[in-house]
């Protein structure tokens, strides 16, 4: 295997609605961060891949605006994810194995602000004969999950109502958090359920962002960061569609790419500094740490989604961020998790480390 | 670490308006079909690729999550890929680089469209936002480019006829293609409707459900069958910027370089010469002289003399998609693979009644405004050296 | 209950909201006041119309925004000839690729108040503005392009 690092990360704002700037106005200022953060310069790009979504943005084919900003001319060797852009950077990844180029440009672009309401969206990523037809309203499977982990004594409303104080003070300290500050349990307690037994501070606020990472390889990697974030492991994995057949207070495919990531990596979680969890819901913060055997590793340091989640970029600023606290010299060795789908249906696991 | 890569399974479902089967359904056929070309269960299988054109064609979003257990992928990695129309070879593609890269063994790349389902037209007609609806249609981008290359070329008029006829007499032989017309002439083409002028309606593809699946596999797992495999022998994509001053849409450099990169990877320095068979994605029977000329398999001007002098029909030379093509039969996620796994078929002898010559072939697909591409050659022996 | 079940209805609505952005509303106000906003890369020296807030090749912000008359030469073109869903006039109608003078990039519009077998790669053509009353921030405040029949002789 090559030795591939994050050499650098940008991102934008989130914010709940971005109504000034189009895909490609949104993008360029971050790509143009995290090249010139590596030092690098757009002919020294040797891939390009991307991820986002049609269905948050409305139309067909809506990622080809934003290779406006990539300046795909003279050509460039390039593909895209239609989902989370963590699974873009996990396609870099593998590109980079194959030793034809050095270093590849991440992007992802999430804006969940764009559909007028998500409750139109959501349902369309069920089966569509005997799920989609139902129209859950956007929380209501991660309602039913929230319920079950409950039950199992995993977590409970109060726990819950924790991690989300938690996440709010930690977003305190990013600057491009969506929702930050020091709040109480009480006070949260006392609002209305959203999804029983989810309150509005236990969504993960959506938002619109976008983030850009740069990986390279070897020398590279040594040459254009002072302190590389390596990718030592990366795996992803995928559990049956229906809800109505999963355990759902248990992650099997995140347990299976952790497992995997780990035997890449030649580390396991209990050595981990800190952890950037795709928690879309302050409850899955309890399955995650179950299935990753979180052993107490800080968790969401930048604030997490719990602080904004701008959709498809969600997953890549979690490795962004876990691959800072290395690059900033606050952790040795980080945990990056995505997940995509209803219910944490599609989980993704990428290990980090510092040099020694 | 880079190694050699081989198809080793082929499958496809009947391309039609498949309004008997599920989504889920379908696709199993091409996955079930593939499996058992390569004698494989799905322990067997390490990764899965899905390839998919816009989810809001037929309204299922991010459906590799719905179709998890019709892939038997559950408990895999999944990756759904995306690039416009080129989806298919892209997909083929980064399958082929995770065995190459050591990362996974075998691959399983699953393609398709159900476009029957969906209403196409609300998804089209939606239009972009800012820009005028002019009531160009699907055609309406393609044909500039096609009255652009006929200018260009000065090639006449009953070319993009023969290509059509061409085209639907190979389709013919091959018993997945949506369209069936033995009968069909060049005065049947030329007399049928037209649409896009200069685009006639029996020059223009049909909309197609339908899938495919491919299984690639590392160099140790190729041989377990009885049948023989199909070996890559180079493969390469490149995208351009859309719309920018000097572009040239008829004979694009993204189209240029990623066919150059492909045969430098196989060692092809005349591919005229050296390529035995080509699966192109030629939606509008104009673009086989197109694509000839822009892959380097005839000179720049010279592509519809290929047509004229009958070299790319099902017994020239240079048979062009002796499959049918995509004017026989078009599920648009699944084109590309379609094209891909065509080519995989020629050079393993395994294509049945469309079966020709073949040692050496191309696929090759094209998506958005001719802005992404993607192309591999595949050979019946094994490359000399791993790339 | 022998009867396969075929198809199910399972309608969707969903709704938008699109973002502009700057460098399209620039263009998009123009529109309203039946003016063509350009702008310059000064890097590769292109010309875009419509302008995006930067050269898609350059990656630099694109220069002030100045006007284009919208006179220009038809590159190319089809006829579209038959009637499908989302027509606003009935077919024959060219839709072209229009080329306007002193534009780098190329705009895709209907020529019209021509025969469509008169219509030539290379013909001078000019926008045609809808009334005051029916001006907005879209392509459509052009009603269409026509021949340019005075003074100007084709391209």
């Amino acid at each position: 295997m090559r030795d591939v690092a994050v050499v650098s990360f940008a991102q934008s704002p989130c914010q709940a609605a971005n109504r000034r700037d189009d895909m490609a106005d949104i993008l360029l200022p971050v790509i143009r961060e995290a090249v010139y953060a590596a030092g690098i310069g757009r002919d020294d790009v040797d891939f390009v891949v991307s991820g986002s979504h049609d269905f948050y943005e409305g139309r067909t084919f809506s990622y080809i605006e934003s290779l406006d900003a990539v300046g795909a001319w003279p050509p460039i060797s390039e593909s895209h994810v239609e989902s989370d852009a963590a699974w873009a950077l996990a396609e870099a990844w593998s590109w980079l194995q194959l030793g034809e180029g050095d270093i590849a440009l991440v992007y992802g672009i999430g804006r969940g602000s764009l559909p007028a309401d998500l409750d139109q969206v959501v349902p369309a990523q069920l089966d569509p004969y005997f799920l989609a037809p139902l129209a859950p309203h956007r929380d209501a499977i991660a309602g039913l999950q929230a319920h079950a982990a409950i039950e199992a004594g995993l977590t409970s409303e109060q726990g819950m109502a924790e991690v989300v104080v938690r996440c709010l003070d930690a977003a305190t300290g990013n600057p491009l958090a969506q929702r930050s500050g020091q709040v109480d349990v009480a006070r949260l307690l006392d609002a209305p359920y959203v999804s029983s037994p989810l309150r509005e501070h236990d969504v993960a606020p959506i938002g619109d962002a976008a983030a850009v990472v740069v990986l390279a390889a070897d020398d590279a990697a040594r040459r254009l960061a002072e302190r590389p974030a390596w990718v030592r492991g990366l795996d992803h994995r995928m559990d049956t569609h229906y809800p109505g057949v999963r355990d759902l207070t248990t992650s099997p495919s995140t347990r299976r790419a952790v497992g995997r990531a780990a035997e890449l990596a030649g580390f396991t979680t209990s050595d981990v500094d800190i952890a950037e969890l795709h928690t879309e819901y302050s409850h899955q913060e309890a399955i995650l740490t179950n299935a990753l055997e979180l052993n107490g590793a800080v968790v969401n340091p930048s604030g997490g989604p719990l602080a904004g989640r701008p959709v498809t970029a969600t997953g890549l600023i979690r490795i962004g961020e876990a691959a800072r606290q290395i690059r900033d010299g606050n952790a040795d060795r980080a945990l990056a998790h995505a997940t995509s789908g209803q219910a944490l249906q599609q989980n993704l696991v990428c290990l980090l480390e510092g040099d020694g | 670490m880079s190694r050699r890569v081989a198809v080793t399974g082929v499958g496809q479902s009947k391309q039609a308006k498949r309004r008997e089967v599920s989504i889920g359904a379908m696709v199993r056929e091409a996955v079930t079909e593939a499996m058992a070309d390569a004698e494989l269960t799905f322990a067997d299988i390490d990764a899965v690729v899905l390839s998919k054109t816009p989810d809001l064609f037929d309204g299922v979003m991010n459906p590799e999550l719905y179709l998890a257990d019709a892939m038997g992928a559950v408990g895999l990695p999944v990756t759904r890929v995306f690039t416009g129309g080129s989806v298919g070879g892209h997909a083929a593609i980064f399958g082929a680089h995770l065995v190459q890269a050591g990362l996974a063994e075998r691959v399983l790349v699953v393609a398709y469209s159900k476009e029957s389902e969906g209403n196409f037209t609300w998804a089209l007609s939606r239009g972009l936002p800012f820009s005028a609806p002019l009531g160009a249609g699907a055609g309406g981008h393609f044909a500039p480019v096609i009255r652009e290359y006929i200018r260009r070329s000065g090639a006449p008029e009953h070319i993009g006829w023969q290509v059509a006829v061409n085209h639907r007499l190979n389709a013919v032989r091959n018993p997945y293609a949506h369209v069936h017309r033995p009968d069909i002439t060049v005065e049947e083409v030329r007399d049928s409707r037209m649409l896009w002028d200069p685009i006639r309606y029996l020059e223009s593809c049909p909309s197609s459900d339908g899938s495919c699946a491919i299984v690639v596999t590392g160099e140790e797992h190729a041989g377990h069958t009885p049948r023989p495999s199909a070996w890559i022998h180079g493969m390469a994509w490149r995208t351009e910027t859309g719309h920018f001053a000097g572009r040239d849409e008829v004979n694009p450099v993204a189209g240029q370089q990623c066919a150059a990169d492909a045969y430098r990877q196989a060692g092809i320095d005349d591919p005229a010469a050296q390529v035995d068979v080509a699966e192109l994605y030629i939606p509008y029977s104009w673009y086989e002289p197109i694509w000839l000329e822009n892959i380097g398999l005839a000179e720049v001007g010279g592509g519809w003399k290929l047509v004229e002098d009958g070299r790319t029909m099902f017994d020239g030379a240079l048979p062009v998609n002796p499959s049918g093509g995509v004017l026989s039969g078009n599920p648009t996620g699944a084109t590309g693979l379609l094209r891909f796994a065509e080519a995989a078929l020629q050079v393993r002898g395994l294509a049945g009644e469309h079966q020709v010559d073949a040692r050496r072939a191309i696929g090759h697909a094209m998506g958005g405004a001719s802005q992404f591409h993607a192309l591999w050659v595949v050979g019946s022996e094994k490359p000399e050296a791993a790339w | 209950m022998t009867e396969p079940i075929t198809t199910m209805p399972s309608p969707f609505r969903m709704d938008y909201t699109y973002v502009a952005g700057t460098g399209r509303s620039v263009f998009l106000r123009g529109l309203a006041e039946r003016r063509l906003m350009a702008r310059c890369c000064a890097g590769c020296e292109q010309v875009y119309l419509p302008p995006p807030e930067f050269c898609s090749r350059c990656l630099r912000e694109l220069e002030p925004p100045f006007e284009l008359d919208g006179r220009g030469v038809v590159s190319t073109f089809c006829v579209v000839s038959f009637p499908f869903p989302g027509q606003r006039i009935d077919p024959p109608y060219v839709v072209a690729h229009i080329q306007p003078h002193g534009a780098g990039t190329r705009l895709m519009h209907l020529v019209r108040e021509v025969e469509p077998e008169d219509v030539h790669i290379g013909m001078a053509v000019e926008p045609v503005w809808v009334s005051d009353d029916e001006l907005d921030t879209s392509l459509l405040s052009i009603r269409h392009f026509r021949p340019v029949h005075y003074g100007g002789a084709d391209a």
